[in-house]
């Protein structure tokens, strides 16, 4: 029946004769959410969400609706709204969208599973956080408050065009991870988290995921850390060298290479969120973007990433291609549409967030390569002087991504090889080009890691996005540094 | 859909579904979202956001699911489901039950403009069509977002509980731009009602024109504390994130908050009003329905009085634990948020100023900042310490007067300290439309603060 329905939408659609592309899209998602906070539950909920996004170019331009009601009826009338929108925004289009032809892609991606967290009951999936986060709290009274979390999510999408693509993937989605909050009775508050911020401790595979985790293994060091953290001094104000720990690479890729090289971005259709781009067009190929060390690659095919896929929205395959090869810019994340501007093919990167959302250019996984400089501890025994920063807490970047500063959860000041004294609040200040010309050291990949954002935000309205970053630690010269504190 | 007839379907549902104790929340928004860029309507869109969140108890144990099929036998399935569900969960300390029928409710406020719940596509391109050729005629580029949303809410639970709302909100965010997205001088204007006829699109597009034309040629100013007047639309990216840290339960019980422990004490200066008003029968300033999700009627809750922190925001379980009242704060379930506790209608109380001017005029040498941009407000919560950046308008002031255009500047400060530093507001105040309430916007009016620290600017983008 829905099979049928979405084949008669996409008939109708196919007869209009100024409709010169369409996409029928499917999204059938169900999510279970899970969150412990001091031994009770916070939520425990059930998520189910399904529905139809039809979006059609017309003679000029653009339009999108949507349904819920997956009847042949109700598709047929979301098909016509979305004509008439296209129909009614040509009054004032300037000139005609150029949107390549693509040739029909066909098959089915499905996320590798050793173990279906739908198949592990809730009561389970709670016992996992329970004993963490009661033990996070033990000990101390100055540990004042411990929450453990665990999300999952199956999404089942079905594309089909006007042009014959016909693709169907299944997505399974993970995050889990904890936090612990410390307090003081000077008033001072410390989070510490495991393994990193809430937000960037995502992934694409299966329960075996959170036994890989340990939560409980990593209990006694991040109480220690965040009691630790409440006696330390604030990081001193300077200019230092710095060590990013590996999540905390990651969060510079996706708010310095990745958002920046969004081609919608840099050709001026996203400013009614986030922005523009300081990366534009012109400077392909001659932009020098971060030091010869620095290799940044986009790839929609990395196994267990957060933001593969089998095919985007627009029926493009996954692909792999440098973003920064050896410092310079090289690439933009595109759409079929975005690409043409500059006759280039699209990298294949438009998602939706859901069947109620148009799609939009997205990071799929953006990456740092990896480099010769061993593991985080050799990297820490070769600096005389600096600071190791780890864990997230606080962005923020200008709206050409060029001035940024970072927040973390814990600094270890490097003396001679070595870690030293705890700092807390410290924060990292800079500017895009100029900070990751300045790196000058990248691990090896036995320090690399996948990780996963799950809330990426952009778009207007608003959408998340499962997108991915890989990366080793890396270490940055000459980085101004301060204190919240 | 309307509430009165999602509030049927929910009663329907609950008769049917057997389950002794159960909250049943209906929302549905209709939106079109006209969102042009580089001078196109690129992206126009009709979006539909049905859902559904379900509640079942059994005992003090709770489990919930949000569905986005309002089919009469989904929900009841729905139903049924979470009562499977709630057995087998742990119990939830202090839950309270779910709103029963004898419990308060005032007066339903009028939100809901006809014209802005029926306007069509073509409608929506025929306001913008002036909208995209002013800025064409003036040699600039144009982007922003017409949106006409009609919000459908029902509440009903097993306890006898039963409310509806219909509500309506058009908003209108318009950008002057001298490049399509590298940067260079912009302007923005910006405007929400509840009635779409009632929007000020060519006196915020002329003002988006104004301010980018003053924006050209901006001065690289150095680093350090400075005279500040922020524009209602600077001030409300700052009170999001104080909401967020700030003013609900759990984080005051977590203490992460800077008001946990110290209510009754002065947290900031005695010049800052700070309310939750969601029942704001003003029409330019009032959005939204006028119960939670849990069915409990909001209110008026005065949280900063005279710089004096007052008041915390409750959900009824929260407020069970913590020996309070719920304040209605109870917010829906989103994509990426739990829902939890929050405020939907923040307002800071204005002052005496009778305009912005006349605050400039009391600066020897700052900075008038009409936007804000990528604020972030968890570098150290307690202090409320935030950073961020100006964006869209950043002036110099010498002597009392605007002299010219500054590029974007980093501050990182603590607000709370900030406003202890205010000396000067406007009368008037604006609604400013955010994503981060349930409601849709935040209410502030333009305010001097002395002393504001930037720590660092934007840099001109490199060339190749």
């Amino acid at each position: 029946m829905l099979d049928a329905a979405l084949h008669s939408a996409l008939a109708w659609l196919r007869k209009q004769p100024d409709v010169r592309y369409a996409e029928v899209r499917l999204v059938d998602e169900g999510s279970e959410r899970l969150r412990l906070r001091d031994g009770r539950p916070e939520q425990v909920t059930v998520e189910a969400s399904r529905g139809v996004g039809i979006r059609v170019l017309g003679s000029k331009t653009w339009g999108f609706a949507c349904s819920a009601d997956t009847s042949e009826g109700a598709l047929l009338a979301a098909a016509a709204r979305a004509v008439a929108i296209a129909r009614a925004s040509s009054g004032v289009a300037h000139r005609p969208v150029v949107f390549p032809e693509q040739p029909a892609s066909r098959g089915t991606y499905e996320t590798p599973l050793a173990v279906d967290p739908f198949t592990i009951s809730t009561e389970s999936k709670l016992s996992a956080l329970d004993g963490p986060v009661r033990a996070l709290r033990e000990g101390d009274p100055r540990l004042r408050s411990a929450e453990a979390w665990m999300d999952w999510t199956r999404q089942k999408k079905r594309l089909l065009t006007t042009e014959g693509t016909d693709v169907a993937q299944t997505f399974t989605f993970g995050a889990c991870g904890m936090h612990v909050f410390a307090s003081s009775s000077e008033g001072l508050s410390q989070r510490r988290s495991y393994p990193t911020w809430q937000g960037g401790d995502g992934f694409q595979a299966g329960w075996e995921r959170v036994g890989l985790l340990d939560l409980a293994g990593n209990v006694d060091r991040v109480k220690d850390e965040a009691l630790a953290l409440l006696t330390a001094p604030p990081c001193p104000a300077g200019t230092r060298t710095v060590l990013l720990e590996s999540s905390q690479v990651a969060l510079q890729i996706h708010e310095s290479c990745g958002h920046p090289t969004e081609l919608d971005r840099a050709l001026g259709t996203e400013i009614s969120l986030a922005g523009g781009s300081f990366m534009q067009p012109d400077m392909l190929g001659k932009l020098r973007y971060g030091s010869s060390l620095v290799t940044l690659v986009a790839d929609a095919t990395a196994p267990g990433g957060n933001g593969t896929f089998g095919w985007d929205d627009e029926g493009v395959p996954a692909g792999k291609r440098a973003l920064v090869e050896q410092g310079l810019f090289v690439d933009y994340l595109s759409s079929r549409e975005t690409a043409a501007a500059l006759g280039r093919a699209s990298t294949g990167t438009m998602r939706a967030e859901a069947w109620n959302r148009t799609p939009i250019i997205r990071m799929v996984n953006v990456s740092l390569e990896p480099g010769s400089a061993g593991t985080l501890e050799d990297l820490v025994a070769s600096t005389d002087d600096g600071l190791l920063v780890a864990t997230d807490k606080s962005w923020s970047i200008d709206d050409l991504r060029l001035n940024f500063q970072f927040s973390c959860e814990i600094a270890w000041e490097i003396r001679h090889g070595k870690r030293t004294r705890i700092l807390r609040d410290p924060f990292y200040t800079g500017i895009t080009p100029r900070f990751w010309g300045s790196c000058d050291a990248i691990c090896d990949a036995r320090d690399w890691r996948l990780w996963g954002v799950t809330t990426c935000g952009k778009g207007d309205p608003m959408q998340l996005m499962h997108v991915g970053h890989g990366a080793s630690p890396a270490r940055f010269r000459d980085v101004a540094v301060g204190s919240a504190s | 859909m309307k509430g009165d007839a999602l509030l049927a379907l929910g009663r329907d549902v609950l008769a049917s579904a057997g389950e002794a104790e159960v909250e049943l929340y209906l929302r549905v928004a209709e939106r079109g979202c006209a969102r042009f860029a580089t001078g196109e309507l690129g992206q126009h869109m009709q979006l539909s956001e049905p859902q559904a969140v379900v509640r079942v108890a059994r005992g003090t144990r709770v489990a919930e699911t949000v569905t986005s099929r309002l089919e009469r036998e989904a929900l009841v399935e729905a139903v049924r489901a979470t009562g499977r569900a709630a057995a087998l969960v742990p119990e939830v300390e202090a839950f309270p039950g779910f709103t029963r029928g004898d419990e308060p409710a005032g007066a339903s406020p009028v939100r809901h403009a006809e014209a802005t719940a029926k306007a069509t596509p073509e409608e929506r391109v025929e306001r913008l069509a002036p909208v995209l050729r002013a800025v064409r005629d003036a040699g600039l580029v144009s982007a922003g977002m017409l949106e006409t949303a009609a919000v459908a809410h029902a509440l009903v639970t097993t306890g006898g509980c039963a409310r509806s709302h219909d509500a309506t909100t058009a908003s209108f965010r318009v950008w002057a731009l001298e490049t399509p997205g590298a940067g260079g001088a912009a302007g923005y204007g910006g405007h929400a009602h509840r009635d779409v006829g009632e929007l000020r699109l060519a006196e915020e597009t002329e003002r988006a024109i104004r301010v980018c034309r003053m924006s050209r040629e901006p001065l690289s100013l150095e680093a350090g504390s400075y005279d500040v007047v922020l524009e209602p639309e600077a001030v409300t990216e700052l009170l999001e994130w104080l909401a967020a840290i700030a003013f609900a339960a759990p984080e005051v019980e977590q203490e992460t908050s800077p008001v946990a422990g110290r209510l009754g004490e002065r947290i900031t200066g005695e010049a800052i009003d700070l309310t939750e008003d969601p029942l704001c029968d003003d029409p330019a300033l009032g959005f939204g329905a006028p119960f939670d999700r849990e069915g409990t009627w909001r209110r008026r809750v005065p949280l900063v009085e005279r710089g004096v922190a007052r008041a915390v925001l409750y959900d009824r379980t929260y407020a069970a634990r913590m020996g309070a009242a719920s304040t209605g704060s109870a917010q829906l379930p989103a994509p990426g948020s739990a829902g939890g506790v929050g405020a939907t209608a923040l307002m800071l109380g204005g002052g005496t100023a009778s305009s912005v001017d006349e605050l400039v005029g009391g600066v020897e040498r700052g900075l008038y900042v009409c936007r804000l941009h990528y604020v972030n407000g968890l570098l150290e919560p307690r202090r409320a310490v935030m950073t961020g950046l100006t964006r869209d308008g950043c002036f110099l002031v010498e002597r009392g007067k605007v002299t010219r255009a500054v590029g974007n500047m980093r501050f990182t400060d603590s607000l709370l300290e900030g406003l202890a530093r205010v000396d000067g507001m406007t009368r008037a105040r604006k609604a400013v439309p955010t994503g981060w309430s349930d409601a849709g916007a935040f209410v502030s009016p333009a305010v001097r603060v002395r002393g504001w620290r930037f720590n660092g600017r934007s840099q001109e983008a490199p060339r190749g």
